[in-house]
């Protein structure tokens, strides 16, 4: 009997001691087909690190090879990126709760708020997960009326060259587009 | 039995067995086709590397496209993750300071 109740406590325990999870955007799929515009965009590390690689290889040549050093340093922080971006046509088409089981994930101890902005509209969240007291990923929510964008970086990534991106000139990296042209 | 007699026996004139000469033919066409055979098979073998070479370089460079490809598209994908990373860090650090205006 003292063996079956100890069984649990141990598990409970464990499960305390766990470090925070990374965070799995779930509950959105269903927007998807309601979307204008929608982005899905998954990148595990072996992504990452070709990512890295060709970005690296197309800017060498170029004016860009700067920003594309840049680029392959933030890149080389991550473990993963999961970006789920959504632009409707109208109003309504989310409801707050559909961000509930993110949100759950993001209450669990080694999540902590950084920034939150909540007007009657629209929320914005940046979340920062430390694990043994490193840095160890962010999540970001952003919810406007017609706009709603979950992103989960794991890894570690310097938020302030990542805020300097546009400024680096990113959209002139040579990325060919879908027709396979070079920008 | 003397050294004559044993060399005359030896030496006796005896005719030929009757599929003497179709024996001598067929052995004849063998030791031929055995020839030619052997006369082809480092062509053959040249033929063999060649074409094990242009698969392995067929193989090599079609691994090589898929994976280009998929670094291309990695590339493209990071790229646009982090642009739109970037946008709601900054759109979030904006309101803040609008709300603590």
């Amino acid at each position: 009997m003292r063996r079956i109740l100890l069984v649990p406590f141990i598990a409970v325990c464990a499960a305390a001691q766990l470090p925070a999870q990374q965070l799995r955007i779930t509950g959105l799929d269903g927007l998807a087909s309601k979307a204008k515009e929608s982005a899905d965009i998954t990148l595990d590390s072996n992504l990452l690190q070709m990512a890295g690689g060709f970005l690296a290889g197309a800017g060498k040549d170029s004016k860009d090879g700067k920003d594309a050093e840049t680029l392959k340093q933030l890149l080389a922080g991550l473990k993963a990126i999961t970006v789920k971006s959504f632009k409707f046509g109208e109003t309504g088409q989310y409801r707050m709760e559909d961000l509930e089981p993110i949100r759950a994930q993001l209450r669990t101890p080694g999540w902590s708020k950084i920034i939150s902005s909540q007007s009657k509209e629209e929320t914005s969240e940046i979340y920062m997960r430390t694990d043994q007291g490193k840095v160890a990923g962010f999540a970001i929510i952003a919810a406007e009326p017609k706009e709603l964008t979950v992103v989960a970086i794991e890894g570690t990534i310097n938020l302030n060259d990542l805020s300097k991106l546009k400024a680096l000139g990113v959209p002139s990296i040579p990325v060919p587009d879908k027709k396979g042209k070079k920008e | 039995m003397n050294l004559d007699d044993e060399l005359r026996a030896a030496l006796r004139r005896e005719d030929p067995a009757p599929d003497f000469t179709q024996r001598v033919l067929a052995g004849r066409v063998v030791a031929r086709a055995k020839a030619t055979h052997q006369s082809n098979r480092p062509i053959f073998r040249m033929a063999w590397a060649a074409a094990v070479a242009a698969l392995l370089i067929i193989g090599l460079t079609a691994t090589y496209e898929v994976r280009q490809m998929k670094a291309e598209r990695a590339g493209r994908d990071a790229v646009l993750a982090l642009r739109i990373a970037a946008d709601k860090l900054n759109s979030a650090r904006e309101k803040v300071v609008r709300l603590e205006n």
